[in-house]
């Protein structure tokens, strides 16, 4: 069945059609919930609200873009919504500290495992403006607008998540390293 | 070695392929929480096309049985106008000007506009007259005047709510939802006296073609009675009719006693603009007749009649009798529409033959049949001429003892009733299979129309012709509900096979008992769809 059928077929409440949709996204998508949520039960709780929302407007994809992008909007936008409302205060940090960060790593060393770990360890909006920035290519802006911050504190918490998970790396190499010796 | 790598491109690099597989549990979430209207809509479709059929069969029941009810107490009322005084205003029900009142409902009413205005100039009695008509509540004045002449305008739910009729016309106009069926008969060899001027008239059409309804306008001017005709219109079933047409009436105003002269006062204008659309829609209709839509099927069937409870047609003392049926035969033929592809209508015509056999009864004749008492007196049955003196005592009435001599050298014999109907079905097919063997089911109703009625008693070891039932409405219903098979020789040509339980519903007046007839058919027929 071509997705257009598929997406049709969704449409239409075709349970079978619902499923297989399931199947050909879920891991994707449950990869995206997982970066932005703190643990793995929150991801699941955002993966299936995400697919509610999914299956509930899924006549309003438009066939503009790619269906796969939309569902990952979607996905995202469910896991952000968690945290919309949960203003917290962080520190500000002064744009002139933002400078690029890098680590010193051994690629292969570095378990996928671990960084999502290190990840959903960040505090909640450092690793939801990380996830935006770094891994799905939000601007500022976008990310300014989407959980409702300045531009500035987008910068600043993009800043310490990625000092935050550099040290964590640094540690992780640290630790490896010398079991390796 | 270590290579001094960027922080965001480390990740990059490490989520672009990054995928989890979820539980399977979380599935089973999403799918519990999404409503499943796919699954139900199916279902309810389903049920809808179920209950449909359900609907329709109750519905057809329903008219026979509310025309069965209408019947007992209203017999073709006509009015005499020679007898009657000029002024009759006393048709509330009707709302066209009449003098019989038809039997009609204020629904078939509510359905109707109409605004008329009749002028009746009758120059027979140098009266004149103008009736208003500006609702169906309105009094209907009219004079007529003249002997032998008679209004009987019949008008059921239609679109022709006011008629008016040039003396010289006679017009007869049925409708039926699906398939109109129109006629118009100019009679113009009328010669009466009345002359009647037809000034004004306005029709409203109802527009609600939903409505199968029959409109039968009938004139017979007595010279002309053999040129009406006399066909009755099937009424088509609909929802707006099923519970007030009393289309038994119709068939009633079929055959009006050829002493009166019928008027009707319709406009042939708007008459004809009516008969104009319907022929449009028949036409439209027509188009959309794809293929095979209609088929015709001569049939018989051996059919075997019984009842339920122990009762009997005749007297109360056989009601404990042994009672066997012959197997006789019904033959008749039947057109079918198919309506969509799972759901045909169809009507017929069919000749069925039933009898009954009371064993256990001593019959004689004779003077000492005087002495007999009360519970001999049979008001079921009218003796015909010089039988007068026939007696029919049920053995199983006796004591053996206190008996007579005289029945104890008698052989007990039997009583055979026979009638026979012309069945007109009405009845709504539904395919449950449709392949080259098919399957359905089968709802409906027929009106009997009784035309053979004997009783024959043994007397004397021979079978003698003692009368007739006078319990046997001339007019009758049946509810049938039948099991359809068919097997295609080819795509014109179908053998059918159809068990068919027949209930009657009004066939004997004054039964004993309790005496519910009924009867089973199994009709086979060759069926060839056009």
């Amino acid at each position: 069945m071509s997705l257009e059928q598929l997406i049709k077929n969704c449409i239409n409440k075709d349970a079978q059609a619902q499923s297989q949709l399931y199947k050909q996204f879920a891991s994707k998508l449950f990869s995206l919930c997982l970066k932005y949520s703190k643990n793995y039960a929150e991801a699941e709780d955002n993966l299936h609200d995400a697919f509610i929302t999914i299956f509930n407007k899924i006549e309003q994809y438009n066939n503009k873009g790619s269906f796969e992008g939309w569902l990952k909007r979607i996905a995202i936008n469910t896991s952000l919504q968690r945290y919309r409302e949960d203003v917290g205060v962080y520190d500000i940090m002064n744009e002139d500290n933002i400078k690029d960060v890098s680590v010193d790593l051994n690629e292969n060393d570095v378990s996928i495992n671990y960084l999502l770990q290190i990840i959903q360890e960040l505090p909640d909006r450092y690793r939801l403006v990380f996830n935006l920035y770094v891994l799905d290519g939000y601007s500022h802006v976008e990310i300014s607008e989407l959980i409702n911050i300045s531009v500035g504190t987008s910068k600043s918490n993009l800043a310490r998540a990625r000092m935050i998970l550099k040290d964590k790396i640094e540690a992780y190499n640290a630790t490896s390293n010398s079991r390796s010796l | 070695m270590n290579d001094k790598k960027n922080i965001d491109r480390l990740f990059q690099e490490k989520f672009k392929d990054f995928e989890v597989a979820p539980n399977d549990a979380v599935w089973e979430r999403i799918s519990e929480s999404l409503p499943k209207k796919k699954k139900k809509r199916r279902v309810i479709a389903l049920w809808w096309q179920i209950g449909g059929v359900a609907a329709m069969v109750t519905l057809l029941l329903t008219v026979g049985v509310s025309v069965f009810n209408t019947d007992d107490n209203q017999k073709f009322p006509i009015v005499n106008t020679e007898n009657s005084t000029n002024d009759l205003n006393n048709n509330n029900n009707n709302n066209n000007n009449t003098n019989t009142p038809t039997k009609k409902s204020p629904n078939e009413l509510n359905t109707v506009e109409s605004n008329n205005k009749t002028q009746i100039v009758n120059s027979n009695i140098d009266s004149e007259q103008e009736s208003n008509l500006n609702d169906s509540k309105d009094d209907t004045s009219q004079k007529t005047s003249t002997s032998k002449q008679l209004t009987i305008p019949n008008n059921y739910n239609q679109k022709l709510n006011s008629v008016a009729n040039n003396s010289k016309v006679v017009k007869q106009h049925k409708s039926s939802q699906k398939q109109h069926r129109l006629s118009s008969n100019k009679d113009k060899s009328t010669k009466i006296a009345n002359q009647t001027k037809t000034s004004n008239s306005n029709l409203k059409k109802n527009d609600n073609t939903q409505l199968a309804s029959k409109t039968e306008i009938k004139s017979t001017i007595k010279e002309a009675l053999e040129n009406s005709n006399t066909g009755i219109a099937a009424n088509k079933s609909s929802e707006n009719t099923k519970s007030e047409t009393p289309h038994k009436d119709l068939s009633k105003t079929n055959k009006p006693e050829a002493e009166n002269s019928l008027i009707e006062i319709p406009e042939k204008a708007s008459i004809e603009d009516a008969i104009a659309e319907q022929n449009t829609t028949i036409e439209e209709e027509e188009k959309e007749d794809d293929q095979n839509r209609w088929s015709i099927t001569p049939n018989v069937a051996p059919v075997y009649f019984s009842s339920l409870g122990a009762g009997s047609p005749l007297d109360q003392q056989f009601n404990e009798n042994s009672k066997s049926s012959d197997i006789t035969m019904s033959y008749g033929i039947a057109g079918s529409y198919a309506i969509s592809k799972k759901l045909k209508i169809r009507a017929g015509v069919h000749r069925v033959n039933l009898s009954q056999t009371t064993s256990d009864v001593y019959a004689y004749t004779g003077a000492e049949t005087a002495a007999r008492g009360v519970d001999a007196e049979f008001s079921n049955i009218s003796f015909k001429g010089g039988e007068q003196h026939v007696s029919l005592i049920s053995s199983t009435m006796m004591n053996k003892a206190s008996t007579p001599e005289l029945f104890n050298t008698k052989i007990a014999g039997k009583i055979d009733q026979k009638f026979g109907f012309i069945e007109v079905p009405l009845e709504l097919e539904y395919n449950l299979l449709d392949k080259k063997f098919g399957i359905n089911v089968i709802g409906g109703f027929s009106t009997f129309i009784l035309n053979e009625n004997e009783i024959y008693a043994d007397i004397n070891g021979s079978s003698t012709l003692i009368g007739e039932a006078n319990n046997i409405n001339t007019t009758s219903f049946s509810a049938n509900f039948g099991l359809g098979m068919n097997y295609n020789l080819s795509k014109q040509w179908h053998i059918n096979l159809e068990p068919t339980l027949k209930y009657q519903i009004n066939t004997f007046n004054n039964t004993t008992g309790d005496f519910k007839p009924f009867f089973i058919g199994v009709y086979t027929g060759l069926s060839f769809k056009f």
